[in-house]
């Protein structure tokens, strides 16, 4: 008898058990409010030590550490943006998730799935301090501490089966440090080509996932399982390129031969006789003056037949602009009329012969355009340098390339890139350059005129039959007087010896060196061992 | 028995499992809702928060100035400036040219950058201030500082002169950059961009002017005409009110609501003026008022001779744009051969008037806007002028701006007439043209008395328009000529030098 009452018991609380939960779903979770309030956020005079003594673990690093800055204007602006920013991104996370649910969907004998809210609250992630670092690399290290405390309400409703069960995403909390990078700087806007970001610490990710009115990660265990959002701890990082940093420098790219033919039909401008033409060329973003052809003095319908190259950067937006000039021996020179040739017209390797119709300026719309002004015939090619003959595509600075093939064995390259100096004075005069002795070679950087910070940025290269490991390098920053037969021709600024064993050890150094024989003067010199 | 008592254990247990959860839900919901308020509480915190979380120890290093301070930004500027300095250096020469075509003073035929480079100091920002002003807008003060080094050579050719390369050294800016962002519930959220320079505190601009392998004096007055280009360009395009509106993002938005238009009507009587200080050494002085809201249009009285109680009695309409930050200004200036003296200077801001209710006002003369300036305490009179501010209604405000595109198109057809040099002179602008030519040809060959009575005769004006223009050209020369250049440089400040210079050296000037 007990054995059997024993066994009944086991099962009557089985069934008890399941019916007790359905019993206290509906009791207790069932009808829970599903919508999402506002957190009543109660300004910090008003509240009790006690709750302050709470708040402790969370306050911003600016107030702790010295070396973080507050950025509560951003916090600002991001509060105000906030509703925008809200609405915008759901709206786009809707038109995103729609095609991907379409396409799931029949897989799974679902019917339907679809977002029955979507926020992300009221409350906008904040910034509790930023900290950056400055290397002598090119670039920017920004450790932001990143608080979001959300309230967003996520509702997925799913049908399948003829019954309706909904997920609800609510409370959702993400405090991370990450390190964002920008490397490398690159002289065109935006100025940097990639953004590195890699979290410093395992970020705290803290939310409420409902299912069917039921928070699950409120289920004890359960909580450690979702801290798994580790894929970009440092080192690892997520890089997000920008732009083409090959691009950004602007190397060359091509040649453009223009060779101006003639010019027909011509406007008289001279009181006295005919016009004396002569054509400017000018390649558009380009800093170098326009050239000129000879003048054609009296002619109106003059031949020229010169030719002229360009180096072209970019033949998707560059463009030539030629212009014809009436020439005058007095005063200023008069335009006879302009055209221009954007190069993404021209078919590369293949000569082409343009008959330009001469107008006032380029704008469309001016009616003084519709004035003959004559024409000018110009032929063009365009010859992309071909691959081997591009110029070594851009370099990075951090990885330390190899030396070149015919590097004796055991030996290397020494590189030497002089960055910038700071501070260098001269007792008369400050035109710094630097000179580099090593081995009894002398090289020299380009002058700077009348600048105590110069930058030089110039590379030079010592090819070594083996490693320098007892040499140094003499560095010298100096100083030429502008002007000629001075009392004082030349200055030293301050000199740096650098011994070269650690560049042997370490392939790259950068760094600074205070200068000696100066007052606070520092130059930045980096050194690279490059071995087969 | 087994069955029933089993079958309540498991019920108890069941639900109490629930009750569990439930709690632990409510428990953890409550934790993580206190957090974020927390978290936002945090994330603004104020002087009085923070001493009452830290009591005794308050960290030190700690200030709220309302301009928040970005050190982490200049670190970050100053590493990128090379890179940044380099990439602008294009896009200014490409965008700032033409404006300096637009604003380029009679007498010089062109002005282009030769040499651009913005050397190798990074600006600094001295604070960043964000709030709200309006639904919608998020506005951002930047407090902006920078003492450069660039390296600007600009390409001047005057008439009859061969190109000269004039340097612009010494390059000062403080200034308070004000960004308004027009916010869109599109990515990237951003609609349009506002940005204007504030007026108040008045941006300062200085630099030295020096002519490479050469002498400034080789164009007679050249320095100050390239001050007033600056000084024009930049009170007139993007001192506030003045704005300059860059739609972003490609969504597609009216960004008019956002461009400065005419808001209303001040029509302004100058009755009289009392007790005016003599200026001449013989008789009294001839004086004039001029009175105005944007540089670009000024307005001015007759000359009342030997007076210093002199009566007027005009009336002028001026338009307003901003009602709340913009001013009317008068000055009263004395006639005289050479440069006109200023006699007294006086602002009366536009918020301070009634809309629809006329208002007469004695103000007392100043001798400078600026009140670091004034130095002596003399009485200097007082002006007496009647006020009436007219709001516009919206086919009003309509019909103001197409009379100033109007207006400003009239100008520009003149100008490519090659009546007038430039946009800046208004229509009398052609006398004065004239006279700077002969001007300069005076003081070229040395001459410089034949400038003075060039500057007489070139008093042939347009009263009817109701624009009083500003003939610069000669006006420069003349100037010029007074100050005498012995070296070829000039230390000059958009504080001592504003838009008004051109009227308090208006020596040639055109006068009814």
């Amino acid at each position: 008898m007990g054995v059997i009452s024993t066994i009944f018991g086991f099962c009557g609380f089985g069934v008890g058990i399941s019916s007790g939960l359905v019993i206290g779903y509906f009791l207790f979770i069932y009808f829970q409010p599903t919508d999402v309030k506002n957190p009543e956020i109660r300004p910090l005079v008003e509240r009790d030590s006690e709750t302050l003594q709470q708040m402790l673990p969370e306050i911003p690093l600016w107030v702790k550490c010295p070396d973080y800055d507050r950025v509560d204007w951003l916090n600002k602006f991001l509060e105000l943006m906030w509703p925008y920013l809200d609405k915008a991104i759901c709206k786009t996370a809707k038109n995103i998730a729609k095609p991907i649910i379409a396409e799931q969907i029949p897989k799974y004998k679902i019917e339907s799935v679809e977002f029955e809210t979507l926020t992300l609250g009221t409350l906008p992630p904040t910034f509790q301090g930023m900290k950056v670092y400055v290397t002598d690399e090119k670039e920017l290290i920004m450790e932001p501490c990143l608080k979001w405390a959300a309230n967003p309400n996520v509702t997925i409703g799913v049908k399948a089966f003829g019954l309706k069960a909904t997920v609800q995403v609510v409370d959702l909390q993400v405090f991370a440090q990450p390190r964002i990078t920008l490397k490398p700087l690159v002289p065109a806007f935006p100025c940097f080509a990639n953004i590195y970001v890699s979290l410093m610490e395992k970020p705290h990710v803290d939310f409420g996932l409902k299912l069917v009115g039921a928070d699950l990660m409120s289920i004890p265990g359960l909580y450690r399982f979702v801290q798994v959002a580790n894929m970009y701890l440092w080192p690892k990082t997520l890089e997000v390129p920008i732009l083409d940093p090959s691009k950004a420098y602007r190397r060359p790219v091509g040649i453009l031969h223009v060779k101006v033919v003639k010019a027909m039909n011509l406007k008289k401008k001279d009181l006295l006789g005919a016009s004396d033409p002569y054509v400017k060329l000018k390649i558009t973003e380009d800093k170098l003056p326009s050239k000129k052809t000879t003048v054609k003095h009296k002619n109106l319908n003059p031949e020229w037949n010169e030719e002229y190259n360009f180096t072209v950067r970019d033949p998707e937006s560059q463009a030539v602009e030629l212009a014809v000039y009436d020439w005058e021996q007095v005063g200023k020179h008069d335009k006879m009329g302009m055209n221009v040739v954007p190069l993404k017209e021209l078919t590369p390797e293949e000569p082409s012969v343009k008959t330009l119709d001469l107008l006032k300026n380029m704008d469309l719309n001016d009616g003084q355009n519709e004035k003959s002004r004559g024409q000018l015939v110009v032929e063009f090619i365009y010859k992309p340098f071909k691959e081997e003959d591009l110029p070594k595509s851009f370099e990075e600075s951090q990885t330390v390339q190899k030396a070149p093939e015919n590097t004796p064995a055991g030996g290397g390259l020494l590189v030497v890139i002089v960055h910038e100096a700071q501070d260098v004075e001269g007792k008369h005069h400050t035109n710094p350059y630097a000179r580099i002795l090593f081995r009894g070679e002398e090289r020299k950087t380009k002058h700077v005129k009348k600048n105590r910070d110069p930058r030089w940025e110039e590379e030079f290269q010592f090819m070594l039959e083996e490693p320098p490991t007892n040499d140094r390098l003499h560095v010298e920053v100096c100083s030429v007087s502008s002007r000629i037969g001075l009392l004082h021709p030349k200055e030293t600024l301050g000199y740096i010896d650098i011994n070269l064993s650690d560049v042997v050890s370490n392939k790259r150094i950068n760094e600074k060196y205070h200068l000696i024989d100066s007052k606070n003067g520092r130059i930045q010199i980096e050194l690279q061992w490059r071995t087969a | 028995m087994g069955l029933i008592s089993g079958v309540f254990m498991g019920m108890i247990f069941g639900i109490a499992l629930m009750a569990g959860w439930r709690h632990m839900m409510r428990y953890r919901s409550t934790k993580r809702i206190a957090k974020a308020a927390d978290i936002k509480i945090l994330g603004s915190l104020n002087r009085d928060d923070l001493k009452k979380i830290c009591g005794d120890n308050f960290p030190i290093w700690i200030s709220f100035p309302v301009y928040e301070q970005v050190k982490w930004l200049n670190k970050e500027l100053s590493k990128l400036w090379p890179f940044v300095a380099d990439a602008a250096e294009l896009v200014i020469k490409e965008s700032v040219e033409p404006l300096l075509e637009e604003y380029r003073p009679p007498g010089i035929t062109s002005l282009k950058f030769s040499k651009l480079s913005l050397g190798n100091v990074a600006p600094k920002i001295e604070g960043i201030r964000v709030q709200s002003l309006k639904q919608g807008q998020i506005t951002m003060d930047i407090d902006f500082r920078w003492g450069g080094d660039p390296s600007i050579i600009l390409g001047v050719e005057a008439a009859m002169v061969a190109s000269i390369p004039i340097q612009l050294k010494d390059l000062q800016v403080f200034t308070v950059i004000r960004v308004i962002f027009q916010l869109a519930e599109e990515i990237p959220c951003i609609s349009a961009v506002v940005v204007a320079l504030l007026s108040e505190p008045k941006p300062r601009i200085d630099y030295t002017l020096k002519a490479v392998g050469g002498s400034l004096t080789a164009i007679p007055g050249i320095a100050d005409m390239i001050d007033d280009t600056v000084d024009s360009i930049i009170t007139d395009m993007l001192q506030w009110p003045h704005r300059i509106v860059v739609p972003i993002g490609g969504i597609p938005v009216d960004t008019s609501e956002l461009e400065l238009k005419p808001q209303g009507k001040v029509a302004v009587t100058i009755v009289k003026a009392n007790n005016l200080k003599n200026m001449e050494m013989i008789g009294k002085s001839d004086p004039y008022a001029v009175v105005h809201i944007k540089p670009l249009f000024k307005v001015k009285t007759n000359v009342v001779d030997n007076n210093l109680n002199p009566v007027w009695n005009q009336t002028f309409e001026l338009i307003a744009e901003d009602k709340e930050t913009q001013s009317l200004i008068f000055e009263v200036f004395d006639k005289d051969i050479g440069q006109d003296k200023r006699l007294g200077i006086v602002k009366l801001p536009l918020i301070d008037l009634e809309a629809d209710t006329p208002k007469e006002a004695e103000l007392r003369l100043l001798p400078s806007l600026d009140m670091l300036k004034i130095k002596d305490k003399k009485d200097r009179g007082s002006i007496t002028v009647k006020v009436l501010y007219h709001e516009f209604n919206k086919e009003e405000q309509l019909s103001a701006l197409e009379e100033e595109k109007r207006f400003l198109e009239e100008r520009k057809k003149l100008k490519e007439a090659g009546v007038i040099g430039s946009t800046m002179d208004a229509i009398d602008g052609a006398a004065s043209l004239v006279g700077s030519g002969v001007g300069m040809v005076g003081t070229g060959i040395g001459a410089g008395a034949g400038l003075v009575t060039a500057g007489v005769g070139t008093g042939v004006g347009l009263v009817g328009s109701g624009f009083g223009a500003v003939g610069s050209g000669l006006s420069k020369a003349g100037k010029f000529m007074g100050r005498t250049i012995t070296g070829h440089s000039s230390k000059r400040s958009g504080t001592t030098t504003p838009v008004n210079s051109v009227q308090e050296n208006g020596g040639a000037k055109p006068v009814q």
